[in-house]
């Protein structure tokens, strides 16, 4: 039955339509979470704001048991789920500089479109900074073109490495992720800070 | 309740039933003849020349070309990135790993499309995936996309798109000068490929 667009159930234009009302909803619960303050964001790393760890992991794992629960009931086909191939070497970097500008910027690119859209300044320089570093890869990508394909493995699961079913690394990872979020809930009690 | 336990209560009971139900029940490991019929039929192996062309200017790391025909016309001539897997060899241990796995997009060539075919046949029977067939095969590749003829004036303009297309990827893969099968061309990798991909790139996710 699904996913919906490869199978053509509805069009390229009905998907975009579709994207567009899940990006407006995706960036309202962002607003309304907090997210569009880069104090809160940041906190993240120092450690007294756990919330972006609690609704980026809230969201992984519900989108996880859905697809799933769905597979097994026969409604998606989790072969033509377009997942994004891993280039390792590119991967790592990218991971280090995307971390490195979230510390210092307090923004991830999601994220400062919110802070932008009810007048953020700071949001609205991080979107500057994001389109210079975007340009600037584009213009020097001959430069950049061996690192970026180095290493690539296709579309490796976590779960085939370790050599478990997706079912029971689900399960661990929906064990961990409470685990997680225990710690969380429990840290931020323990040190509390002011709400921005 | 608080809110923690709550989300417990739920997802807990979630996640025991996905890890205690087999995954996959519903694929086969080898197909009936019935389904590969169907798929044979339907052309599903089918690669046209112009995707593999746009995959090897882009240099697509998960493109892998697969010659299908004898050493000796290998070394004649291959397209860029190829291996050789003689047809007669197929099922060689050697080359177990290379067809079935799920990483890469194999794509079988020989000068017609019929040894190439053969080895999809044989390898999908075998139940592996990601295996594909060039879409008329070397002679198409090079009366076609390498010496690409312009259309008449009177043509839809995806024709002159597509003529562009193979045009520029010809000067990118080297082939421009090329007249016949056997002159085994040299196929330079091209520095700068000077073509816009038409295809669609699906769009990436990201916070």
């Amino acid at each position: 039955m699904g996913p919906l667009a490869p199978y053509e159930l509805i069009s390229e234009n009905t998907n975009f339509l579709l994207a567009f009302f899940i990006g407006i909803g995706f960036g309202f619960i962002l607003e309304s979470s907090g997210f569009s303050s880069s104090r809160k964001l940041a906190g993240i790393f120092y450690g007294y704001d756990t919330v972006v760890l609690k609704v980026f992991f809230t969201g992984a794992i519900t989108c996880m048991i859905g697809l799933l629960l769905m597979s097994l009931f026969g409604w998606i086909d989790l072969d033509l789920v377009y997942v994004n191939p891993t280039y390792l070497t590119s991967a790592i970097v990218g991971g280090v500089i995307m971390g490195a500008g979230f510390i210092i910027g307090g923004f991830c690119p999601g994220t400062s479109f919110c802070g932008a859209a009810i007048g953020k300044i700071d949001a609205m320089v991080f979107i500057g900074g994001l389109f210079i570093g975007v340009y600037g890869f584009a213009f020097t990508y001959g430069l950049w073109e061996k690192l970026f394909m180095a290493k690539y493995l296709g579309e490796p699961k976590v779960s085939d490495s370790l050599g478990l079913s997706d079912g029971l690394f689900g399960l661990m990872l929906i064990l961990a992720a409470l685990g997680m979020f225990y710690v969380a809930e429990w840290a931020e009690k323990k040190w509390p800070r002011p709400e921005y | 309740m608080k809110p923690l336990k709550l989300l417990a209560l739920i997802i807990i009971p979630m996640g025991i039933i996905l890890a205690a139900v087999p995954a996959d029940k519903t694929r086969h490991f080898r197909l009936t003849a019935d389904e590969l019929l169907q798929e044979a039929g339907a052309g599903v192996q089918f690669i046209s020349p112009d995707v593999v062309a746009d995959m090897l200017v882009q240099k697509d790391p998960s493109l892998q070309l697969i010659d299908v025909r004898t050493p000796e016309e290998f070394a004649a001539f291959s397209l860029p990135g190829s291996i050789n897997i003689p047809l007669s060899n197929l099922l060689a241990d050697e080359y177990f790993d290379q067809l079935n796995q799920d990483a890469r997009t194999n794509i079988f060539y020989s000068n017609g499309a019929v040894y190439a075919n053969q080895a999809w046949m044989i390898t999908r029977q075998l139940g592996y995936e990601n295996n594909f067939v060039l879409e008329g095969g070397l002679n198409y590749w090079f009366s076609n996309v390498l010496a690409a003829t312009e259309p008449a004036q009177t043509s839809p303009n995806e024709e002159f798109a597509r003529y562009d297309f193979r045009k520029s990827a010809s000067a990118a893969l080297g082939g421009g000068s090329i007249v016949t099968v056997e002159g085994a061309a040299p196929v330079s990798a091209a520095k700068k490929p000077p073509v816009a991909s038409k295809a669609k790139k699906k769009a990436a996710g990201g916070c």
